[in-house]
């Protein structure tokens, strides 16, 4: 008689388990094997799935993750002895008693110096910003190509690309695989923040119809955010603010979108659905990063959030704090979204003057491919001017410049409200 | 009662490119499916296979090493039911987590010899 899972938390492993495995232990591995044997390292973690798949076919061991982590480790052995007889370096082994190095680097806190290592690497300045969201997804994250292109809303063919320019970027210009110290670590930070962020964003502003897929990037922004927050030499009062601005926008991912996919606005969305244990969390996260002299563009953006956040209604908004927000990002980080985002707030103010004097400032072939937020801004502006005539202009512009369908709908949805209007 | 053996046939989990998600996801239909036999009463025994293949074959009893991967129905596992005849094994198949994968089970009656 095999001994059937027959009690019901057994038949239940952790939520991503598998995927939060595959990043600590492929970041361990390449520690001990260097970055050169990445391929080969992941698809060894990849093998311990598999066995696990098998080997607890009649029952969860009691400690899952101390079962794969075993595993690992004795693909590690393995692996050393297939590389070294392949006469390839395999850096870590050449000082010390390696079984003794080995077991120190699966201490949980050394794991967690490993994942930085790996979210230091994929965010080196020297790879592609869109071929270093891959490579994160994929190494640090473990997703599959097929995974990546969907949550990207792009082709495989294309993740596999980006994957491979990335390996062999890495590999050619020897990266180190290391958390930089000092100098070098300020100036490598920011772009580590912006690459989360982006990673982040995907999620929320994605035009993926599958919530699930959202919600999954939004969350591996925030666990590999909350690293370095935990990380006390990594730790700043900038990444403290990146970590709360995600908190401040998750908390609202929920009340974004309808059953119906379909987009909602913030004056119509159900602010009973925002999730309140993530903004306590966020507030505590605000307190810490404020700490500072100098304000980043997260310290900024967070500010704003959190006070849409306070506003029971949409109506209750304090416009002219987040005038103010936006004034002082504007300071750090002048863009023509800002300059947007600015206008629409004075039209919330009825300060129809100072939106069309902003406005006029923006010159909508800089917002690229996103220029179609320009003219759905102007639209609103001339609609508050009761200039049917101009709104209605604008909006069909801003229809033909549109690429994401569920933005497309939404802008619909205005202009039929325009045409509607005596 | 009499027992049935599910053989079950198909590819080698490590060349069908499943990422770690996907994986524990059809891990937990697995643990669904054991979990639902052994409720019921019918699960007698099973088990999941090695990849690795050593094959003695022939007068000469030649051996061989085949790598899963070389071999395009691997036997993954088998499981051992008790049930009245094969439509009702077939009924119970219906739950086997790998036919998206182009995965087979074969049923096989398990001999029994009176005494």
């Amino acid at each position: 008689m095999p001994n059937a899972p027959n009690n019901a938390d057994q038949t239940q492993l952790i939520d991503h388990l598998f995927r939060h495995q595959f990043g600590k232990m492929v970041s361990i591995l390449t520690r001990i094997f260097g970055l050169a044997h990445l391929e080969t390292i992941e698809d060894a973690v990849q093998d311990t799935f598999i066995k696990a798949m098998g080997a607890w076919r009649n029952g969860i061991p009691e400690n899952p993750e101390a079962w794969l982590t075993q595993a690992a480790k004795n693909r590690t052995i393995d692996l050393f002895r297939q590389l070294k007889s392949e006469k390839e370096r395999a850096p870590y082994f050449e000082s010390g008693p390696a079984a003794i190095a080995i077991n120190e680097l699966f201490l949980d806190r050394e794991i967690a110096d490993s994942q930085l290592r790996m979210i230091f690497t994929a965010c080196h300045p020297a790879l592609d910003p869109r071929d270093q969201i891959a490579f994160a997804l994929k190494t640090i994250s473990g997703f599959s190509q097929s995974e990546i292109a969907s949550a990207l809303l792009t082709k495989e063919e294309s993740v596999k690309k980006r994957l491979s320019r990335a390996r062999n970027m890495i590999r050619d210009a020897q990266l180190a695989f290391a958390i930089p110290q000092g100098n070098e670590l300020s100036d490598r930070l920011p772009r580590v923040l912006e690459v989360l962020y982006l990673i982040f964003n995907e999620g929320f502003h994605s035009g993926q119809k599958e919530m699930l897929v959202r919600k999954e990037l939004c969350a591996e922004a925030m666990r590999l955010c909350k690293m370095l927050v935990d990380h006390k030499e990594v730790c700043s009062p900038n990444v403290q603010a990146l970590f709360a601005l995600m908190c401040f926008q998750a908390a609202r991912l929920d009340s974004k979108v309808n059953e119906l996919q379909e987009v909602i606005d913030l004056r119509q969305q159900d602010r009973s659905l925002w999730h309140f244990p993530l903004i306590v969390l966020g507030n505590q996260m605000m307190f810490m990063a404020v700490n500072t002299e100098e304000m980043s563009v997260y310290h900024y953006e967070a500010a704003i959030a959190s006070e849409h956040l306070k506003a029971s209604t949409f109506e209750a908004t304090d416009w002219d704090r987040i005038l103010m927000w936006y004034e002082r990002l504007q300071v750090v980080a002048p863009s023509p979204f800002n300059s947007l985002n600015m206008a629409v707030v004075h039209i919330q103010r009825n300060d129809l003057e100072a939106a069309k004097l902003v406005l006029d400032s923006v010159v909508p072939e800089d917002l690229e491919q996103r220029a179609y937020l320009y003219h759905g801004c102007m639209a609103e502006y001339h609609r508050n001017r009761k200039d049917k005539a101009e709104a209605l202009a604008a909006i069909e512009q801003a229809i033909q410049l549109v690429t994401n369908e569920h933005e497309r709908s939404y802008l619909l949805l205005k202009k039929e409200k325009i045409t509607a209007m005596r | 009662m009499k027992q049935f053996m599910m053989i079950f046939l198909g590819a080698d989990y490590s060349t069908v490119g499943q990422s770690p998600e996907q994986m524990q996801e059809r891990m937990g239909k697995w643990f669904a499916w054991g979990d639902k036999m052994a409720k019921a009463g019918v699960l007698r025994s099973g088990d999941a296979l090695d990849k690795a293949v050593r094959r003695v074959s022939g007068p000469k009893r030649t051996v061989t090493d085949r790598a899963g991967s070389e071999i395009k129905e691997l036997i993954g596992g088998y499981y051992v039911v008790a049930a009245k005849d094969m439509d009702a094994v077939v009924e119970i198949a219906q739950d086997y987590p790998d036919y998206d994968l182009n995965g087979t089970v074969e049923i096989r009656e398990v001999m029994v010899f009176d005494k």
